[in-house]
């Protein structure tokens, strides 16, 4: 017979025992979690290929450097930057860490990032695109090392498209062809800033003034935002399109040209004939439709406890060879321009087409009044496109909205 | 009147323990404070007097970690965002950084531009490291000294422990002795940490660790310490149930409910918090000088709000009362299946949901509009226009809300008993007149606190609003929740506005469920 064990004797004991060795073990935990690991830890984003070409360029430090070994935690893009802002002030963030380049002005003016000038020469700096590059400077400071670049450019179907078009005027002319076959020309996210930026730099326009202070009511946004509605009005795109939907209409033939950016390449189907270009001129001004330009760069802590150690990571991860693996093996487009010295990167089409379209990419603004623009103008761009408003009008509400949102409540700032 | 009987030793040093626990506490951090403030003090003191040496041309002193005149900036021709620096120190002049530069050169460098910008200063470094940084003008550039971080001295736990002994000495004392000295020696043997607190952290703690004492005192004397510490031993099970519940709705829900009141009354811009009281408040309710049909007036969005709420909640309910009955039709073959396939919108995720139903509105190639097309119509660009807009947003929540609503009239018809209706069918009462004083009066007890919870799910439905339209056009189908978001999160991190934004969502969900409730009871009642 089994007998049940006696409680309030020996089991007492036994519990004391277990709420000790508890006590130790949540302390043992704690003292656990404060102490820092050796070596530098670096937060990304990545996930697929690239996270896979970063854990690989991980490995190969790792082999290299035991002393000082890199950790790599991924973390969810979307929490991303919030993270970052909350937790390297009070010390809990990571030494290096791998995003965008339109937050630094904000990370800057708080003191989260640190100025990586100092480490970097001539040499160092000459490795990179001048556009990648620049992006990464704000307010006259260097804060990181560009990595990849991202921007749009003109995809077009070979089996549709033998020329693709030079200038605005000979998209206009496609418009009779395609739509005899049922499709359009062309389509992009067309109620969206970053769809929009090629028009409106092509038209002379801008965001920002020199001081970086909002300014989108000028005559060039105008002709801008008029250009953009016309494209629907004469068949040149169909309205209302969104990222999925271009890339379902650019498969099912019912496009002939897509602009988007390289993560396109993964949404185009099998057996579908693309190629890569720049965008066209635009007629009127005679000027380049230039895309918006992102780059992403690995930035370090102000709070990087080995800031030496932690920037030979930085130039490791942007290193020539470290590029050629990013761009092979993820398809990044580098921003190390010796990674194309590499024979099957100068060799490859989506590379070429995009390095093209980058000598003539502005990036965006990093600046913190940059952000609140994106959803006003993304509304004009709608309102334009689908109501009667003038675009004068519909840029003139939108820059005093946006004075609005730069207002404090009691107006002090 | 009963006196209470004395407590013994034992009860008089548990309530010394408590008075002391409060006095350790504050001892500590007075500790720990003053002696950080010494420390930084004399950290600040040492980095002004090496700068000083430096700047006048004398050898550092021996606690610098690093000095030297360091030059003015070569910006490079090539990359004028490149400025390399030199720094002449004892062993000459050599260049200050590049790609294996030490760490510690950095801070020369970083004290000299921040010189350049702002003057003079001295400071500790930003980086937490402890270290403290002085740049001051020099010859041929700025005289920067940085003086490394210094371990703090160790915690006085002799004087901690000393105090604490000679306190329950003097506790246990006044105890055995009985009478009098019984509150005075628990008085004085808790408060005898002051002594030593006094020295680190001025009156204030030591006014506090007395008046702690005292308090201790006369709550023992009265017995209210006696009576928690039973009521405690009583109920260590329940309490013990409630703890991690408890601690759980503390962490989870009243922290956060309130670290968002509070960040009402504050403005977020560029990381920077200012305290600007009730004028995140005042510019929502005054629309802030917008006009009353202006999209973005508060008043504009909280009209749409209550329009989407009451619109959805009624086709909700009227739809899922509507199914529940057909589902209890004596005649509906495959009563299993139906029930299945209606419940199905709301076991999908809803933003997959939300997602389809935008494909589905979408002007050129959206279902929606391919229907009307083969029906002979026009098709209808959705979000252009703020009545199709919002329509496009009720329909699609209407399909995500109304299986909720026949879940619960399922549930509740259940509880009628058939025999209601057969004794109404035998008096002669129609189909209508059986609904209207049968099954309604039933439905009520269930369908009421599930339109509440309904209203509250759907007032706050972020996700249907900010994939179907977005907002479009214009903002104008937005609500409040949607716009609280895009305060914190489109319009430059202004954190401040929507936290008051989630304050009035939160007065105004509060009102409903407190009237609506009420009301219900009322009907009830008559």
């Amino acid at each position: 017979m089994i007998r049940a064990p006696a409680i309030g004797t020996s089991a007492a004991g036994g519990r004391w025992l277990a709420r000790l060795i508890a006590v130790l073990a949540i302390a043992l935990g704690l003292i656990g979690c404060g102490s820092s690991p050796d070596g530098i830890v670096l937060w990304h984003a990545y996930s697929g290929a690239e996270r896979e070409a970063l854990e690989t360029l991980a490995a190969e430090w790792n082999g290299a450097h035991p002393d000082a070994p890199l950790t790599l935690v991924a973390v969810p893009y979307d929490a991303f930057a919030d993270k970052i802002t909350s937790a390297v002030p009070n010390g809990n963030g990571p030494d290096l860490f791998v995003y965008s380049h339109d937050r630094i002005g904000d990370w800057a003016a708080a003191g989260v990032i640190e100025p990586i000038a100092f480490w970097v020469d001539d040499p160092t700096a000459d490795r990179f695109q001048p556009q990648a590059l620049s992006a990464m400077v704000y307010d006259g400071e260097l804060w990181g090392l560009p990595l990849a670049v991202k921007c749009l450019a003109l995809f077009y179907r070979t089996d549709r498209v033998t020329a693709p078009p030079r200038t605005t005027d000979e998209l206009f002319a496609m418009v009779p062809a395609s739509r005899a076959r049922g499709a359009y020309p062309l389509a992009y996210v067309s109620a969206d800033l970053y769809g929009h930026a090629p028009w409106l730099s092509g038209f002379g326009g801008s965001v920002l003034d020199e001081h970086g202070a909002v300014k989108v009511a000028t005559a060039e946004a105008a002709a801008a935002l008029a250009f953009s509605k016309k494209l629907i009005t004469s068949g040149v795109i169909p309205a209302e399109s969104t990222g999925p939907l271009v890339g379902t209409l650019f498969n099912e033939g019912k496009i002939d040209m897509a602009i988007q950016g390289p993560w396109f390449v993964g949404d185009i189907a099998p057996g579908v004939p693309w190629a890569v270009t720049t965008l066209p001129i635009v007629s009127e001004t005679g000027r380049p439709a230039s895309p918006f330009l992102s780059a992403e760069g690995v930035l370090m802590s102000a709070r990087a406890h080995d800031k030496q150690g932690a920037f030979a990571v930085m130039q490791f991860l942007a290193s020539d060879h470290a590029a050629v693996l990013r761009a092979t093996r993820a398809h990044q487009i580098v921003a190390n321009v010796h990674a194309y010295d590499d024979a099957t990167l100068a060799a490859d089409p989506v590379q070429r087409g995009f390095r093209a379209q980058l000598a003539h990419a502005i990036p965006i603004p990093a600046t913190p009044a940059m952000r609140t623009v994106w959803t006003p103008y993304a509304s004009a761009l709608a309102k334009v496109q689908t109501s009667d408003t003038a675009p004068a009008d519909a840029l003139y509400d939108l820059e005093s909205e946006l004075r609005r949102y730069a207002q404090t409540p009691d107006g002090a700032r | 009147m009963t006196r209470a009987t004395p407590p013994h030793t034992g009860a008089q040093l548990r309530d010394w323990t408590v008075a002391s626990l409060f006095a350790l506490v504050v001892a500590l951090a007075v500790f720990v404070g003053h002696r950080n403030h010494a420390l930084r003090a004399r950290q600040l003191e040492l980095a002004d007097r090496a700068a000083a040496e430096i700047a006048l041309g004398r050898p550092p002193i021996a606690e610098a970690e690093a000095a030297g005149i360091v030059g003015a900036p070569h910006p490079s021709a090539t990359h004028p965002f490149l400025h390399p620096r030199t720094v002449t120190g004892p062993t000459g002049t050599r260049p200050l950084g590049g790609p294996t530069a030490p760490a510690v050169d950095k801070l020369l460098y970083d004290a000299a531009e921040r010189y350049d910008a702002r003057g003079p200063f001295v400071e500790l470094a930003s980086d937490g490291s402890g270290r403290a940084i002085a740049a001051r003008p020099g010859t041929g550039g700025v005289a920067v000294a940085v003086i490394a971080t210094e371990s703090p001295e160790g915690m006085p736990w002799l004087i901690i422990l000393g105090a604490l002994g000679l306190g329950a000495v003097i506790a246990a004392a006044g105890a055995l002795i009985g009478g009098a000295a019984r509150p005075l020696g628990l008085a004085i043997g808790g408060a005898l940490l002051a002594i030593p607190a006094n020295g680190w952290g001025g009156m204030g703690a030591t006014i506090s660790i007395v008046c702690a004492s005292l308090a201790v005192t006369i709550a023992s004397g009265r017995g209210t310490l006696a009576r928690a510490f039973a009521g405690f031993r009583t109920h260590r099970v329940a309490i013990a149930f409630l703890a991690p519940a408890s601690i759980a709705m503390f962490v989870l829900v009243a922290t956060p409910f309130c670290v968002g009141l509070v960040l009402g009354f504050f403005d977020h811009q560029h990381g920077q918090w200012s305290f600007v009281g009730l004028s995140n408040f005042g510019e929502i309710l005054s629309g802030g000088g917008r006009a009353f049909d202006d999209p973005l007036n508060f008043w504009f969005i909280l009209g749409v709000t209550v329009v989407w709420t009451a619109a959805n909640v009624f086709l909700h309910v009227t739809i899922g009362v509507a199914l529940a009955m057909l589902l209890r039709q004596a005649w509906l073959p495959g009563k299993g299946v139906w029930r299945m396939l209606l419940i199905l919108p709301w076991a999908i995720p809803n933003y997959i949901t939300a997602l389809i139903w935008k494909g589905m509105f979408q002007g050129e190639y959206g279902a929606i509009n391919a229907l009307l097309h083969a029906a002979g119509l026009d098709g209808v660009s959705w979000f252009s226009s703020w009545a199709t807009a919002f329509s496009a947003n009720v329909v699609t929540n209407t399909w995500l809300g109304f299986p909720f609503m026949m879940v619960v009239a399922i549930g509740a018809l259940e509880s009628v008993p058939r025999d209601f209706y057969e004794a109404a069918v035998v008096d002669g009462a129609t189909p209508w007149q059986r609904f209207i004083h049968i099954t309604l009066p039933h439905l009520k007890p269930a369908l009421g606190p599930a339109v509440v919870l309904g209203s509250i799910w759907t007032f706050n439905m972020f996700n249907v609003i900010y994939l179907v339209s977005a907002g479009k056009p214009g903002g104008s189908t937005d609500i409040l929740v949607t716009d609280a978001y895009r305060w914190a999160f489109e319009r430059g991190e202004r954190y401040g506005m929507a936290a008051a934004y989630g304050a009035i969502i939160f007065l105004v969900l509060l009102l409903w469920t407190v009237f609506g409730s009420r009301i219900g009871r009322r009907e009830d009642k008559s």
